[in-house]
Formats: C-alpha cells, sequence, structure tokens
C-alpha cells in the first residue's frame, strides 16, 4: 500500500501543511511513485525586515528541505519540479524572475557596449 | 498575530474579508469599539457581508446595545424568511431584556422553520409539546449560548492560523474551545479534524471529520479528508469508499476525480480510473498530471496510440518532462505505436 500513488499523494498533502511553505499557488501529483509540483512556489511567512538576498536565500534552503522531504516519502521515485519562479540547474535553485532580469540587464549592457 | 493582520489591512485596505477578520480578533480581545470600526468597514466594502453583520450583531448585543442588535437581526430575519438562526437569537434577545412573549414567538419561528432548533430546544426542556415553555431555569440556559458565537469563531482563526505556523498542539486547544463554544458548526470539527490528520493523530481526525459528516452530510470535503487519512492507515478499502463518496457530493472538483482515478489505477482497475482521470480534464483541461496519469493507464492497457497521443499532449506544455520523454520514446523504439 505505501508504494501506491494515493497514498503519496495523501503524504504528500500532510507534509505540505507542516512546511513552511505557501501551497496555495502549487498543484502536485503522483505518476507511479514520480511526484509533480507546479505552480508558483512561495513562503508562507517572510519577515517584514528580511531583504532581497536574505529571502532567497531563506527560498532556496526551504527549496531543498522540501525536496529532500518529498523523496523521503515511501514509494516516490523522483521528483519533478515545474515550478514558475524557481528553476533547479545542475543542482543550484535559480529564480527565473532573476534570471530572465539577469539576461535582460547583459542584453542591455552589450547593446550599450556595441553602441560605444 | 494581531499586528500581522493590521499588517494585511493595511496593505489590502479594501478587502472586506480582511476588515472583517481584524474586527474578529479585536472582539475575541476585547477591543469592541475598534471592532465595531472594522465590522463597519467590511459592510461597507460588502453591503451584502452577512457574516460581519451577523457578528457586528453580536458586538452589539455584547455592548448591551439592545436596539441595534435587534434592529440587525431582524434586518437578517427580513432577508432570510426561511432561516432558524436570526429568529432564534432574536429570541435570545428578547429572552435577555425581558421581553418572554415575543421571545417565545421567535423560538417557535425558528422551530418552525429548522428541525434542527426543535431538538436543541427540546434538549434544552423549551419545546415541550409542541408549545415553547420558558421558565427562569430555561432563561438562563438560554442566556448564554449564542452570544459565543464570535468567540468561537475567534478561536477558530486562532487555531488555523496556530497550525500553519505548525504550533499543532496549540491550535488543536483552540479549535476544540471553538467547537465546545458552539458544537452545531461542522467547520470546527472539520478543521480540528485536518490538525489532527496533519499532526498524524489519525484516529482523532476520523473522529471529527466524522462528527463534522454528522452535522453537516453534505460537506464533501469531508469525505475526502477521511479518504486521506484512511489511505495513510493503510486502509484503502475505506479510503477509496470515503473518496467515491466525495466525489458524488461533489462531481465538479477536478481534483476529487484525480484522486479517485488514483485509487483506481492504484486498484489496476484502469478503465474506470481512465474514466475520473477523463472527468477531471473535462472540468479542468489544463490538469496536467491527470493527463499524465491518463497516458500511463491507456499504456497499461496496451493502448499504446492513446497513451502517445495523451504524452505529445504533455510535451507540448513541459517539453522537458524527461519521464513523459522516455515514456513516448519507449513506445516509439518498440514500435507499439
Amino acid at each position: 500500500m505505501l508504494k501506491e500513488d494515493f497514498t503519496i499523494q495523501s503524504n504528500l498533502r500532510r507534509m505540505l501543511v507542516r512546511t513552511s511553505i505557501n501551497y496555495s499557488k502549487m498543484d502536485f501529483g503522483t505518476v507511479k511513485g514520480v511526484v509533480y509540483i507546479r505552480g508558483i512556489f512561495q513562503l508562507s511567512y517572510i519577515s517584514p525586515n528580511a531583504d532581497e538576498d536574505e529571502l532567497k536565500d531563506l527560498t532556496v534552503k526551504t527549496l531543498h528541505a522540501f525536496e529532500k522531504k518529498v523523496r523521503n516519502i515511501p514509494g516516490v521515485s523522483d521528483v519533478m519540479f515545474q515550478l514558475l519562479n524557481w528553476r533547479k540547474e545542475r543542482g543550484h535553485w535559480v529564480p527565473i524572475e532573476v534570471r530572465k532580469k539577469e539576461e535582460k540587464d547583459e542584453k542591455d549592457e552589450n547593446k550599450t557596449a556595441s553602441g560605444l | 498575530m494581531l499586528l500581522e493582520i493590521e499588517e494585511e489591512v493595511r496593505v489590502h485596505p479594501r478587502y472586506a474579508d480582511l476588515q472583517h477578520l481584524l474586527g474578529l480578533v479585536l472582539m475575541g480581545l476585547g477591543e469592541m469599539e475598534k471592532a465595531e470600526s472594522h465590522f463597519l468597514e467590511a459592510l461597507r466594502l460588502n453591503p451584502s457581508y452577512r457574516e460581519a453583520m451577523i457578528n457586528l450583531g453580536f458586538l452589539n448585543a455584547e455592548m448591551g446595545r439592545w436596539e441595534k442588535a435587534e434592529e440587525i437581526f431582524l434586518t437578517d430575519a427580513k432577508r432570510h424568511p426561511r432561516d432558524g438562526f436570526p429568529r432564534h437569537v432574536l429570541g435570545i434577545l428578547y429572552l435577555r431584556a425581558g421581553r418572554l412573549k415575543e421571545g417565545a414567538a421567535r423560538i417557535y419561528q425558528a422551530i418552525q422553520r429548522q428541525s434542527y432548533y426543535r431538538d436543541y430546544y427540546r434538549k434544552k426542556g423549551v419545546w415541550q409539546g409542541g408549545e415553547v415553555h420558558l421558565d427562569q431555569n430555561a432563561e438562563k440556559a438560554l442566556g448564554k449560548i449564542h452570544f459565543s458565537d464570535p468567540y468561537a469563531q475567534f478561536h477558530n482563526f486562532i487555531g488555523l492560523h496556530l497550525a500553519k505556523k505548525g504550533r499543532f498542539a496549540q491550535a488543536v486547544r483552540e479549535l476544540k474551545t471553538a467547537a465546545v463554544l458552539k458544537p452545531d458548526d461542522f467547520v470546527f470539527h472539520a478543521n480540528l479534524g485536518a490538525v489532527y490528520y496533519y499532526q498524524g493523530a489519525y484516529q482523532k481526525a476520523i473522529h471529527q471529520f466524522q462528527r463534522a459528516l454528522k452535522i453537516d452530510p453534505s460537506y464533501g470535503m469531508g469525505y475526502a479528508n477521511l479518504s486521506y487519512v484512511y489511505a495513510l492507515m493503510c486502509r484503502p478499502r475505506e479510503a477509496f469508499r470515503y473518496m467515491k463518496k466525495a466525489v458524488q457530493i461533489n462531481p465538479r472538483y477536478a481534483d476529487l476525480h484525480y484522486n479517485l482515478a488514483l485509487l483506481y489505477s492504484d486498484r489496476k482497475r484502469y478503465k474506470e480510473g481512465a474514466a475520473e482521470l477523463k472527468n477531471a480534464l473535462r472540468i479542468n483541461p489544463n490538469y496536467l498530471f491527470a493527463r499524465i496519469n491518463l497516458g500511463v493507464l491507456y499504456e497499461d492497457q496496451n493502448r499504446w496510440k492513446e497513451a502517445t497521443r495523451e504524452y505529445r499532449k504533455v510535451l507540448l506544455v513541459t517539453p522537458n518532462d524527461e519521464h513523459v520523454r522516455k515514456r513516448l520514446e519507449r513506445i516509439s523504439s518498440t514500435g507499439k505505436r
């Protein structure tokens, strides 16, 4: 029974509530032991005093801890994150908006450089 | 917690729900005048916000402003001619003000409208032989009852807030208080059940969900929650039975169809599983997991063409899904297409 998809779903549901994740904008599904997590990843409580870097660090730590917890659920063989605002690249979590902004900045810099 | 809600209200001053919530918390903390201003603001933003109106009525009653409270509940009774609740509250308000005849008349109206109140007043010894009987004991017993409504909501809210922060033991205490203050409200039992479920106290969770369902048998999510709990207790038969019931009650919830499909799939009842996944996709065509699961179910039935079709649709949305890609490649390479 423990390896069945529905039990994994039920475990995941229970586990999500016990984290500091705001899961209201996330969906999850299970396909033969592979857990899919989609949507927007946000923390449920953000200190009003936290700056952008602190928030980013905390979110990255939470993402790593979350992934570990999901993998520890009995029967889970893999986790597929399909998040709109975070992506895992070579083992590192990267915020998608920031990445786009950085790319845009790079492009702008290149344009300015070529203009010069 | 108060600071958090105040901050939220400051950021979203035009959210009637938040204004109402802040009013409720302030009332629970005894800050009646501040609470009143937030209930009034909630009603200004949404004049048909019944809960805010009712809590404003209770607040006025608590402050001894009988006429204002009476006016609010009379208006509510007019707006909801078939609802026993405002008549029941008016009955108690009149009893408190010593207007026994009017109190008895309103209680009678409440009983006529909802059988729940018949049982309620029978237990209190007020409803006897088809008539309302009021004596001193009954007056005393009734006096306390319904002014606890907003306080029950207050404890419920605190309980949910604590649960979100992972402080389950304290959350249970608050939710129990809410359920004691208003034992006939299924929501408090449902929330208590949910917290027990998160805590891992499965038997207690089942007990509370069942109590909630006894009060309100149409509470479909209660059956879904029972199903989740039974799954964790390795009791698939019950999990299956309750999820089926949840789907029967809430046929428009794609998520419930999806969960029922997983249960069918786990039992290797592929056709029924596929039918439920199709139901989920009919309700929400963007339900990607349902589509992947549907592909897998087709594979399980050697329906390669249909599986290929579903996987291709998935890859249009998420081209980097290596699991689906591998499944598709496997079908293609073995020439099963």
